[in-house]
Parts: structure tokens; C-alpha cells; sequence
């Protein structure tokens, strides 16, 4: 099952002659995903890795169904260009591009929040499905069977490149991802820790998240939340990096741009607390994330020493 | 974000038709004295850093007089607030001032919009008022999609119990600063306090701006005013960070290589990419150890500015070891770190086997990496171990050395 894409996905990338987009493209295609179409204004009538290039979505859409969109362009065409996906009824959009100004992030995540459209990032290296060899962005590179492989395991990270990392970790400990989210590293994202859970709620496939959190925003208090309220019901076991960050002076900001301590809002340690109190597994170290797991998922083989 | 220092932030806000007060910048003594004559009254006297609460620091402070201008200025000029120099201070006449508003402009991140919150109660600082009177403060969600309308400019007024020409003064004033928030790419606009003179007059007596840096391509008249990155930071750039941004800028569109000096510590730390590196820091921290800068490199930089970081992160007295570990990547080639990483130490002729140097890097081209890291005798690892168990590796090497 997975979420968010599958291999009824069709999927177009917006920007698609880019130097990066056209890597992208190669190594997904190679992965086995299918890519219907893609889009660079003036370009039309070329073809990238064989996928069609068509001078608008518009004309995209004319020809081929399109339900999910892959945006790599530049910071400042981001926002138009998810305002075209938007309006020609695109569904999912994912967001590589990093630093797209505040305005006009919220500018079109409003957009696509009226229209009813799921957005990944701005600032997510990108999605995968394992399962049904899928996947929207960079994750994975060339080397996707690395870190990701088919299981029970949802992976949502606030850090791109510890999203291999997590789902590495989860394949050592002897499983394998349902779907491994870059949800991105900004302030103002699309979707974030609270939005995806309930779609790995309703998963079957599912039967355990993880996510990897940073200081800054209320993602990880709004996910307790959503778990008092008994709107996600498994097991959902929480790392939060930066604890480091809490005895710096405050103004301080390491790693991403989310990654602001105000006062209390935002402290690591809160998150941890109150992600505790509300019945997750909040990991004190990054290797407990391997044992942890067994016995979340396989308790009766850790009691018997057969843990895999 | 980037912030502007308060002469900077006032010169906008005037330019949009808010009044602010008459203020000029003062380098010396004497240039205080003939900036408080020539204004004629009595004067404040504000210390011009990039750091908020200056009041509670002691950084804004009344002169009577010229003379009394002059020495606040001697006093304040090569003090610190808050760990910033004062270079320059701002003389600005003193407002007679019957009743102090707050008005504030930001970003909400959990509503995705900006939001305006404002209040009656000005003067104090809003944390201490929406502890101390949460009811007196009014946050209104702006539609991202829509400009500002005026209505709501005077319902906000309104409902905080604004009355007369006061009620309409504020909403031009809220109307006005919503227009520069949008026009600057601002991050935040903070006045406090919005004045109301005894003339009847609303001005805006204090003010703080930072800008959206993501922005700066499509501000290039703010280029001089903002420091980019100046939020970041709680006290200026030390000469090795300085340096080590201008390593970064040197390339500015191949990855990045930031670098943020500890105030201890021993072990160079070079580790990536964002949540990666916090991970790396937390767990030697846990294990007793203690880096001596923080560094994030990561998106695939060339084998110049890896080179140009590590002679950075070694060239800090008191680093005795060198700690390199990234997540598994998905583009950054660790063949090209690791021959940024070996020029740097055979150049600073480092011995691998008297100074530790452990390496995590599992990813694109990693066999190519092994085989330099391995050449030069420095313990590399790559995804057989963990990022935790690297670390406690790094500590095993420390214990030997200590």
C-alpha cells in the first residue's frame, strides 16, 4: 500500500531539463519508476531519458493524465510553478527546491491548502515507496536499494539526508520502509509530522513510524497531540537531534532554518517530553532506534533472544 | 534572516509614510554633542547592534542636553551589548509621549500566513506582556492571498479599544507597515512602542526589521543593510568564522560549508548534512567528548571548499583530533570530501597516527573514498558501522591520546 504515491501515480516533473532534474529523471527511471512527462517553458517537443517535454502543464495535461508533480525549478519560479500544478489539478506535489522566500511559500501553500493538494516541502530531498518501486525526487540517488527496501516501517524526517540514514537503520535492524517521507528542513513546509501520520494510520502496510526531528516548530507537540486524541493509534518511536543546541545562547541557529530555539518553544527536550507523555518511544540515543524497533514490531522473538 | 540595524529598519518605515522620530548616527563623542545641539532637546541616546532588549542592557538612555548626549555616547561607544560592540549609537529626539501601542508583523508557521498582533499596552517587551496580559493582545491572521484590506486595519484597532482619531491614526500606521512587510521581504517588523505624542501625533519610536535572506536576490537595495545569516549568530563573527565564510561564498552554488566556533573543546568536528550533524554533536557530547566548532558540510561542495573547511576546523588552538561523519548520502560524492580532507592534512603535515581523524562517509562513490582514506592511514568507515558507533570510535581514539 505505502502513502502519498504508488504505481497508479502519474507523474510529471516540472523543470525537467534541468541539469540536476534530468539527473533525477535517470536514476528513477532506472529505479523503475514510471515518469509520464515533463515540462520546461520553450522547450516543448524535446525529450529528456525519452519522457516527453512539453512547453506547459497545460499542455502536459492535454495529453497525458497527471495527478503528481515533481517541481525542480529555481527559488524564484518555485511558487508560479506550483501555483500551474495547482490549477491544472495536479494532486501531490513535491518541493525540492531550497530556500524559496518566505511570501511566496506561503503564498502557494495556501493555494494548494484551498485546493485540496498535498504538498512535500519546499526543501525535501523527496518520497519513496519501496514496495512499488516508486519514488519523487533525489532519495536514493543511483543507489536506491542501499537504505531502502520494502517493510512494515513509515519514515517522516525533518532532515533529507537523514531520511537514508533512518530507513538504513530500520533495514539494519531487519525490515524495510512502507514509505520514507523528506518532509524538508524549513519553517514552512507543506505537510508536517501531523499531516502524514494519519495516512500511516489507515496504511495496512504499516505497522510502525519513525521520525527524525530537530529543534524548532511545534510539529513534534502537534503529533502528541494527534496521539492523545487517539487519531494515530501504532507504535511511533521519535529521535529528536540539537539537544546540543539547548545550552547555546539563544538566537542560535544550527542546521536547517527551522532549527530556531525561541525561549522555550521549540526545545528539544520539551518535544521529548511531551512526545513521552503522550505514549511514544522517545529514543535517548540514535542506535537504540535498531532494538527498539525489534521489540516494538517482533516483541516475542526479542523476549526469546531471536531478535533478527 | 538578516536584520537591520534600528536607523536602517526607521528609514524604511518613513520612506512608506510612517512618521518615526528625527535620528541621526553618531561615531564619537563630538558627533553626538552636534547632532543633540543642533535637535535643540533633549535627546536618546541607542546603541546601534543587532540584538533586541537593548533597553534591559542598558543600551538606550536619555540625555537632557548636549553634554549629557556627549558622554552617554563616550560610555556606550566600545562597550558590548550583549556581546556586540557598539561602534555607532543613534541620537534621536526624545518623543513626548502620552501613551506607548504595540504593533508587530510576522510569519506564522503553524498557520502558514503572516500574522499581525498588536496591543494597547505597549513599551514593555511582548514576551513579558503576553505572560503578564495575554488578554490585551490581539494576533490576526492575514490571508496570504489577498492584501490587507483597511476594514481590518481598523477592526484590529477597534477591538483593542481604540477610539477617534487615535483608531484611525493606528490603522494608516498598520496599513502602512503591512505594505513595507510585503515589500521588503520582511521576516519580522516589530514597533514597540508606537508612540502617541502629546500633539496627537503616532509614531514609530522604536523599531526592529529582519529580512527574509532567501530573498535578498529581489532586495538589492537592502544589500547593504542587511548581514546576512546576523540572526544566526549571539555575539559578532570571530576571524576564523569570517574566514571560513568567506571559504564558503567562494562557491557559493556548490554545497555548503558552514562553520561555527565553540568556546571549548578539542575534537574538530566536520559532520552533515543538517539533522546528521546535530546527530553527530548530541552523541559526542553524550559520550563525554567535546568539539571544538560545529560544522554542517553537506550538497555535494567541491574538493576546494572541503579542502578550505578542514584547514579551518584544525587551525583552532586546542584541536587535537578530527571527527568526519555524514548520513549515507543521496548526492554528495565522498570521493571529493575525501580528497578535500587528505590535501588539507598533508599540507598541515597532520600525522594521521599520532592525531586521530575517524571517518563515516557511506554514499556516492564510496569505494573511491576508502581507497584515499585508506592510503593516507586514516581510520575510515563506511556503512559497515553506524553514525553512533563512529562516534564512539572518535571517543576510543581520544582516551588513547588523553
Amino acid at each position: 500500500m505505502a502513502i502519498l504515491i504508488n504505481r497508479q501515480s502519474q507523474i510529471v516533473i516540472q523543470g525537467i531539463t534541468g541539469r540536476e532534474a534530468s539527473m533525477v529523471t535517470k536514476h528513477t527511471l532506472a529505479y523503475g519508476t514510471q515518469i509520464v512527462a515533463g515540462v520546461t517553458p520553450g522547450k516543448g517537443g524535446q525529450e529528456v531519458h525519452g519522457i516527453p517535454v512539453y512547453d506547459t502543464l497545460k499542455a502536459a495535461c492535454a495529453h497525458h493524465q497527471l495527478d503528481t508533480s515533481v517541481i525542480y525549478v529555481p527559488p524564484a519560479f518555485a511558487a508560479d510553478a506550483v501555483a500551474e500544478a495547482v490549477a491544472n489539478g495536479i494532486k501531490i506535489i513535491l518541493i525540492p527546491t531550497e530556500n524559496v522566500p518566505q511570501k511566496d511559500a506561503v503564498r502557494c501553500l495556501a493555494q494548494a491548502r484551498r485546493a485540496g493538494v498535498q504538498v512535500i516541502g519546499p526543501n525535501s530531498v523527496g518520497i519513496i515507496n519501496p514496495t512499488d518501486r516508486v519514488k519523487l525526487g533525489a532519495i536514493g540517488g543511483d543507489n536506491v536499494e542501499r537504505c531502502f527496501v520494502p517493510g512494515p516501517v513509515g519514515v517522516i524526517s525533518r532532515s533529507g539526508g537523514m531520511t537514508a540514514e533512518v530507513s538504513w537503520m530500520v533495514k539494519r535492524a531487519g525490515y524495510g520502509v512502507s514509505t520514507s517521507v523528506s518532509i524538508g528542513g524549513d519553517a514552512l513546509i507543506g505537510s508536517t509530522i501531523k499531516d502524514l501520520l494519519p495516512l500511516f494510520e489507515a496504511d495496512p502496510q504499516t505497522r510502525a513510524v519513525v521520525i527524525f526531528s530537530e529543534p524548532g516548530t511545534s510539529q513534534e507537540e502537534e503529533a502528541a497531540d494527534l496521539i492523545k486524541q487517539g487519531r494515530f493509534t501504532k507504535p511511533l518511536v521519535a529521535y529528536i537531534a540539537g539537544r546540543f543546541t539547548e545550552a547555546m545562547p539563544e538566537g542560535t541557529v544550527f542546521g536547517h532554518a527551522a532549527a530556531i530555539i525561541s525561549g522555550n518553544y521549540g526545545r528539544p527536550s520539551l518535544k521529548a517530553a511531551y512526545l513521552k507523555e503522550a505514549g511514544a518511544y522517545v529514543l535517548e540515543n540514535f542506535a537504540d532506534l535498531i532494538p527498539t524497533l525489534q521489540q516494538v514490531l517482533d516483541p516475542q522473538h526479542v523476549v526469546a533472544g531471536l531478535a533478527r | 534572516m538578516g536584520r537591520l540595524l534600528e536607523h536602517h529598519a526607521k528609514q524604511l518605515l518613513k520612506g512608506e509614510g510612517i512618521a518615526v522620530p528625527l535620528c541621526q548616527v553618531a561615531a564619537s563623542e563630538a558627533e553626538a554633542f552636534e547632532i543633540a545641539q543642533k535637535m535643540g532637546k533633549p535627546v536618546v541616546v541607542k546603541a546601534l547592534v543587532p540584538v533586541g532588549k537593548r533597553g534591559k542592557a542598558g543600551a538606550i538612555r536619555f540625555g537632557q542636553n548636549p553634554e549629557e548626549a556627549a558622554m552617554i555616547t563616550r560610555e556606550l561607544l566600545g562597550a558590548s551589548v550583549r556581546n556586540f560592540p557598539v561602534e555607532k549609537v543613534l541620537i534621536e529626539e526624545k518623543l513626548d509621549i502620552q501613551q506607548e501601542l504595540y504593533l508587530s508583523i510576522t510569519y506564522d508557521k503553524n498557520k502558514k500566513a503572516p500574522v499581525i498582533i498588536a496591543s494597547m499596552k505597549g513599551g514593555v517587551d511582548v514576551e513579558e506582556l503576553s505572560r503578564s496580559y495575554p488578554e490585551e493582545i490581539l494576533v490576526r491572521e492575514v490571508d496570504p492571498l489577498a492584501e490587507l484590506p483597511d476594514y481590518v486595519t481598523k477592526e484590529i484597532w477597534a477591538e483593542l479599544g481604540a477610539k477617534g482619531k487615535l483608531l484611525v491614526a493606528a490603522a494608516g500606521v498598520l496599513a502602512k507597515l503591512y505594505r513595507a512587510f510585503q515589500r521588503y521581504d520582511a521576516y519580522l517588523i516589530e514597533i514597540n512602542p508606537l508612540a502617541i505624542t502629546s500633539d496627537g501625533k503616532v509614531v514609530a519610536a522604536a523599531a526592529v526589521m529582519s529580512i527574509d535572506d532567501s530573498a535578498m536576490y529581489r532586495q538589492p537595495g537592502l544589500m547593504d543593510m542587511v548581514q546576512l545569516g546576523s540572526e544566526r549568530a549571539w555575539r559578532p563573527l570571530t576571524e576564523l568564522e569570517k574566514r571560513m565564510v568567506e571559504v564558503n561564498e567562494a562557491d557559493p552554488y556548490r554545497g555548503t560549508a558552514r562553520y561555527t566556533e565553540m568556546p571549548e573543546g578539542d575534537i574538530g568536528f566536520m559532520c552533515g548534512g543538517g539533522g546528521g550533524s546535530l546527530l553527530c554533536f548530541d552523541t559526542l557530547t553524550a559520550l563525554g567528548g567535546q568539539p571544538a566548532n560545529y560544522s554542517e558540510v553537506g550538497g555535494n561542495p567541491t574538493e576546494e571548499k572541503v579542502f578550505g573547511l578542514t584547514k579551518g576546523i584544525l587551525a583552532k588552538a586546542g584541536v587535537k583530533s578530527l571527527f568526519v561523519c555524514h548520513n549515507i548520502t543521496n548526492n554528495t560524492q565522498v570521493d571529493v570530501l575525501a580528497r578535500g580532507i587528505i590535501r588539507a592534512l598533508q599540507e598541515l603535515q597532520v600525522d594521521p597516527a599520532s592525531f586521530p581523524v575517524v571517518v563515516r562517509e557511506a554514499g556516492v562513490n564510496d569505494a573511491a573514498a576508502r581507497e584515499i582514506f585508506t592510503a593516507a592511514g586514516v581510520e575510515y568507515y563506511g556503512d559497515e558501522v553506524t553514525m553512533t558507533e563512529a562516534c564512539t570510535r572518535m571517543m576510543a581514539r581520544m582516551q588513547k591520546i588523553a
